[in-house]
Order: C-alpha cells, then sequence, then structure tokens
C-alpha cells in the first residue's frame, strides 16, 4: 500500500449503468455526511474528513455527441488542533 | 512588470478609481443631479489617498532598496508620475462638477460635443496600467496623442463657443462650458505626463522626480510652528477611508513625548463626526481613545490633531508578538470591551442594519468583481439568487431586533486596536463611525478584520485563527450571560455582511471568491433556519466559516 504525505491522490474509471453509479454516489453521500470517506484500491488507500464547510462546485456541458457532468466537492484542511494555542512564531525562524 | 508589494494594486485601484471619476462626470454632464455630484467629492479624498500611498511606497522603495537596478528605478518613478496625474484628473473633475453649479440651465452645456472624448480619456486612463504591465510602446504613444486630440477638439470648441458668445446671449453659460472644456483639455496634459512616464519605463529614458507637494502643503498647514525641516514624518499612513493622516514628531530632544501627534485631514462632515465621537468617548471612558491635541476647519476641509498612542496595532500583536504579549493584550481587549458595552448599554429593543450595509456597497463591490452576484438556478437544483437572498435576510433581520445598544466602535478593525505592552493598556483609534448600535456589528467586524488579512503562512494562519476562535467565544459567552436570544442569528448577518463588502478591497480573486461565497452560505443558513419555524436562539452558527 503506498501512502504519500504530501498528495495522496486515487483514481477510478469506470463503465456503470445508472443504478451502480446512483448507488457509488450514495455511499460518498454517507461519507460527506459522517465525515469520513474512505478509497482504497490495491496499492493505495485514500481517508477523507469532509468538514461542515465544503466548497461544491456542479458544472454541466451538452455536446451533440457527449455530455458532461461535473460534481467537485472540495474543502480546505483547516487544522483545528492548531487553534487551541496560538502557536509560537520561532517555529517559522 | 516588477511586482511592487502594495503599489501595484494600489496603482490598480487608483486607475479603477479614476475611471470611475471620469465616468460620473460625464453622467453628471448628460444628467446634472445633487446627489451625483455629492458622490464626486468623497471618491476625489480616496483618489487622493491612493496617490499618497503609491507616492510614499515608490520613494521609501527608492531610499530603502540598495540594489535596484536602472529599470528598477524608472519604472517606479513612472509608477509615480501616473499616480499623480491620475490623481490630477480627479482634481479636474471635482473642478469640472463645481463648475456645473454655475450654469443657470445645465443641460446648455448639450448644446456642444462633449460626448466624443470621453472614450478616448476613459480607455486612456485604463490602459495606463496594462500599457505599463506589457511593456508596450505602441500602447505608451497611443496615451500621448490623446492629449493631441483633445487639442484639436478644445479648439473646435473654444471657436464655437466664440462665435456663440458674439451673439451676447447666454454669456455666464457659455463661460462656464468653456471652462469646464478647458479642464478636459488639461487632462489631456495630465494624460500626456503618464504616456511619458510609461514611455520612461518602457525605454528607460530619465526623468525628474516630483517633489511631494501635497504632503509638504499637509504639513504647513498643520499648525505646527515649527519649520518643516524640524518634522519627521515617520510614515504617511493611508486608510481607505479616504482621509490623510500623518504622524508628526519633533526632532529636537527637549520636545516631550507628549509632543507627538497625528495629524489627519478629512472632508469636514467626517471630521466633525470623528471629533464629537473622541470627545464621547473621553467621557464615557476617559483614555481609551486618543486625546484631542488640536482642530481646526477651513472651507469643506477640516484638520484633526490628536495624540499620538504609543504602541503596536493589534494585528501586528497578532503576526509578530510573543505569545505572551498577545495573551495580554487579548485579555485586556476583553476586559475593555465588556466594561464598556456594560457601561454604555441603553435598553432596546433596536433596529440593525446590515444588509443595507450590503446593498450600499453593491456597486463597488461589483465595480471591483463583475460576477459577484449569483443568478437564480432553477430545474433538478433549485439556488437563490444574491438578490433573493439579500431580500429574505433583509425582511428577516427586520424582526431580528437587537436588545439593546452599546457605544460601538463603528470600524472595529484589528487594526483599529492598539496595544501598549508596557503600560498593559489598549487604545482605540479611528472612531468617526462611533454610535450606539448593535455590538454585533463590532463584532462582526473585529472577526473579519483578521480574517481578510492576506496571510496564508501556517503559523501566521493559526494565530488568526486563533483570536477569531478566542474572540467568538468571548462575545457568545456574553450575549448568553446576557440573554441575548438572537446573538448568532445578527452575527451571521453581520458576518455576510463583512464578508461580502470586503471583498471590494480584495484583489486576490481566489480569496475574494471565498469571502463572496461564504456571505452566501451565511445568508443561506439564516433564510433557511427562518423557514423551518424553530425560535432564533435554537439556530446554531456554523462556526467553520470564520476560519481560513
Amino acid at each position: 500500500m503506498t501512502h504519500l504525505s504530501q498528495n495522496e491522490k486515487f483514481e477510478y474509471e469506470s463503465i456503470q449503468d445508472n443504478v451502480s453509479v446512483r448507488d457509488f454516489i450514495q455511499s460518498l453521500l454517507d461519507g460527506i455526511e459522517h465525515g469520513r470517506i474512505i478509497l482504497q484500491s490495491n496499492e493505495d488507500e485514500i481517508i477523507m474528513h469532509p468538514n461542515n464547510l465544503l466548497k461544491f462546485t456542479v458544472k454541466a456541458r451538452k455536446k451533440e455527441d457527449q455530455s458532461r457532468l461535473n460534481i467537485k466537492v472540495s474543502w480546505k484542511e483547516t487544522k483545528l488542533a492548531a487553534i487551541t494555542k496560538p502557536k509560537s512564531l520561532t517555529a517559522t525562524a | 512588470m516588477l511586482n511592487f508589494e502594495g503599489i501595484d494594486e494600489n496603482l490598480k485601484f487608483i486607475v479603477m478609481e479614476t475611471q470611475t471619476q471620469v465616468g460620473a462626470i460625464l453622467d453628471l454632464l448628460r444628467m446634472p443631479s445633487t446627489s451625483g455630484y455629492e458622490k464626486i467629492v468623497p471618491r476625489d479624498d480616496y483618489i487622493d489617498n491612493l496617490k499618497n500611498i503609491i507616492e510614499s511606497n515608490c520613494v521609501a522603495k527608492l531610499t530603502a532598496e540598495k540594489n535596484l537596478s536602472k529599470e528598477d528605478i524608472n519604472e517606479i518613478r513612472a509608477i509615480q508620475i501616473i499616480g499623480n496625474n491620475l490623481e490630477r484628473i480627479a482634481d479636474y473633475c471635482v473642478n469640472i462638477s463645481r463648475q456645473m453649479g454655475y450654469m443657470d440651465n445645465p443641460e446648455f452645456i448639450h448644446e456642444f460635443d462633449y460626448e466624443t472624448v470621453f472614450p478616448k480619456i476613459s480607455e486612456s486612463i485604463s490602459r495606463s496600467y496594462t500599457v505599463l504591465k506589457d511593456r508596450n510602446l505602441a500602447g505608451a504613444l497611443t496615451i500621448c496623442r490623446v492629449e493631441y486630440e483633445l487639442d484639436e477638439w478644445y479648439k473646435v470648441s473654444f471657436d464655437a463657443i466664440m462665435e456663440r458668445l458674439k451673439v451676447g446671449q447666454n454669456i455666464q453659460n457659455l463661460i462656464t462650458v468653456l471652462f469646464i472644456f478647458r479642464y478636459l483639455e488639461r487632462i489631456g496634459d495630465a494624460l500626456l505626463n503618464i504616456g511619458e512616464a510609461l514611455i520612461l519605463a518602457i525605454i528607460g529614458e530619465k526623468i525628474k522626480i516630483h517633489q511631494f507637494q501635497a504632503l509638504q502643503e499637509t504639513l504647513s498647514r498643520s499648525g505646527f510652528e515649527g519649520t518643516l525641516d524640524e518634522l519627521d514624518v515617520h510614515s504617511i499612513l493611508g486608510s481607505r477611508s479616504g482621509c490623510i493622516i500623518n504622524r508628526l514628531e519633533q526632532r529636537r530632544s527637549n520636545w516631550s513625548q507628549a509632543q507627538e501627534s497625528i495629524f489627519k485631514e478629512c472632508n469636514l462632515s467626517k471630521i466633525r463626526r470623528e471629533k464629537n465621537n473622541l470627545e464621547l468617548w473621553a467621557e464615557k471612558y476617559p483614555g481609551l481613545a486618543p486625546k484631542i491635541l488640536g482642530y481646526y476647519e477651513e472651507g469643506d476641509k477640516g484638520a484633526l490633531l490628536v495624540q499620538f498612542l504609543a504602541g503596536r496595532t493589534l494585528d501586528e500583536v497578532i503576526l509578530n508578538a510573543a505569545e505572551e504579549h498577545l495573551h495580554n493584550a487579548f485579555f485586556i481587549l476583553k476586559q475593555v470591551l465588556e466594561e464598556v458595552w456594560l457601561a454604555t448599554r441603553q435598553d432596546g429593543p433596536i433596529d440593525t442594519d446590515y444588509l443595507k450595509q450590503i446593498r450600499a456597497r453593491l456597486p463597488q463591490i461589483h465595480h471591483v468583481h463583475e460576477n459577484f452576484s449569483r443568478p437564480m438556478n432553477q430545474g433538478t437544483i433549485k439556488v437563490a439568487s444574491s438578490e433573493e437572498l439579500l431580500s429574505a435576510c433583509a425582511e428577516i433581520e427586520s424582526r431580528l431586533l437587537s436588545p439593546f445598544a452599546v457605544l460601538i466602535h463603528g470600524d472595529f478593525n484589528v487594526n483599529n486596536v492598539v496595544y501598549n505592552h508596557e503600560l498593559q493598556q489598549i487604545h482605540f483609534v479611528d472612531l468617526y463611525r462611533s454610535r450606539y448600535a448593535d455590538y454585533v456589528q463590532d463584532v462582526s467586524v473585529f472577526l473579519i478584520s483578521n480574517f481578510r488579512i492576506p496571510i496564508f503562512d501556517e503559523v501566521l494562519r493559526s494565530r488568526l485563527n486563533w483570536i477569531i476562535e478566542k474572540f467568538y467565544e468571548f462575545s457568545s459567552q456574553l450575549a448568553l450571560s446576557w440573554q441575548d436570544r438572537t446573538f448568532n442569528a445578527r452575527l451571521a448577518l453581520a458576518l455576510a455582511r463583512s464578508f461580502y463588502t470586503s471583498t471590494r478591497y480584495e484583489l486576490n480573486k481566489e480569496f475574494a471568491k471565498e469571502m463572496y461565497l461564504r456571505a452566501h452560505f451565511l445568508m443561506e443558513k439564516v433564510a433557511g433556519h427562518h423557514g423551518t419555524g424553530r425560535p432564533w436562539e435554537e439556530f446554531s452558527l456554523p462556526i467553520s466559516v470564520l476560519y481560513y
């Protein structure tokens, strides 16, 4: 299992019918609601903790031969632990 | 183009504001109105101020940095000349607007062609920034040529006016039109200076740096008896309030520290308000606000000389000071606020106007960020437009009264709080917006003034997040103990206001958008809660919206 500390990545590409896509999205929705999404393949694993301030973008595009619906959910990893106490500036020196 | 911190952004702003001023003059000529005239003068103060900031930044850069190349130096000089001449153009705009008052029939001017010159002027102003950035010599020459075109137009107009004067009617109107056209012709001269400065930056021909005329004038009018060379002007502090602010210090050692002072010159109504507010604060909470050392009025300007308060502004403390200082500063701030709010509390209920404040600033927001208004989305996904949210929240706000009023700071930015570590004192400065109002206004402005500091370094950001968290904790606990049941709901609206209106000062598109989106998120939350019919004390403020 690869575990990258800086930029963890996961990618999944497939052909599905509408019911399977719904199921997949549904499990992502459950993950968003509970603040934990685990994506795992043979080599990589990524655990995400969506918080309750999410940037949500929907983009749609329709062309003659192909349509595309992009749904993007992103968020900032605000380190809440860091704000219980102001960090000492010496850390940057 | 070089990225000179602070200069570049202010140059963009002065270009934009001067262009707006020229547009406002065209509107005024087309359709004269008192409200049109009243907007021109305050904007001119802001432009003056931007010019001063650019000027002082340029000079600071030239004096502080030893390793500047000849190209760098030329560019800094060019930026300074551009700033000066844009400000001059803005002054001519004010003069034109004043001339309009001398016409007994303002529509008389429509008998002459003034429309053709405006697109040329406006385009030259707006291009001055991109020409510099792209080192576009042809663009610089085009700007220079506009002066020639304006001269040509002026000659034709001048002759036409002379012909009409011979008839002997409408003398006053004709002469006023002539004066107005003369100012437009002089705008051409200023554009030529800008064009020449651009050429200097692009091909590197030397020119003379302009003197600090505005500053010298200000100093000579300050009421100080000493001569200019006895004064150290420590900094020319700019603020977006449109005031000119200088810190003055006597060089001679026999002057006591008490004579260090801040000199502030502003339009009359603003400076009078500040003076009255300083007196009110001196009565309610002596020592918190600076003492008034001198005051004078002249024409439509007023000037105030106030005590210089030694210490550091709170943003400096948050970003630079040792933890102990930060903790002390925050501890004292909390104490002072609680005391002030308790001592000045007047039972209500009172109205708030957060949504009205957003509406009043929408034109400026859209001027900087055209697309910061959301259309309505219908269909599978339904999303309320900005307009719908603003209306819905205004309606909600009218019923969300504050249970009491306190004497608020009115512009409670983190940099309007001064902390003196040696004396363990907190002071408030810039009090011209002080009034009896909902304390949530100050809470919100304070929180967002920390949020919007464009610093993204993890350690510094965590300090900003820390003060935000602690300040929210402090104010919400007070609200709870005072049984202020709608605190969180009012705060959500006030925060929406602070986020939305802060975008007009933020040119970092991504960061500005973040604030714009957060404002909408908060308005949606408030509107959503209203839809549930549950009492407002159950409204839960999404605290994460405060952290970046």
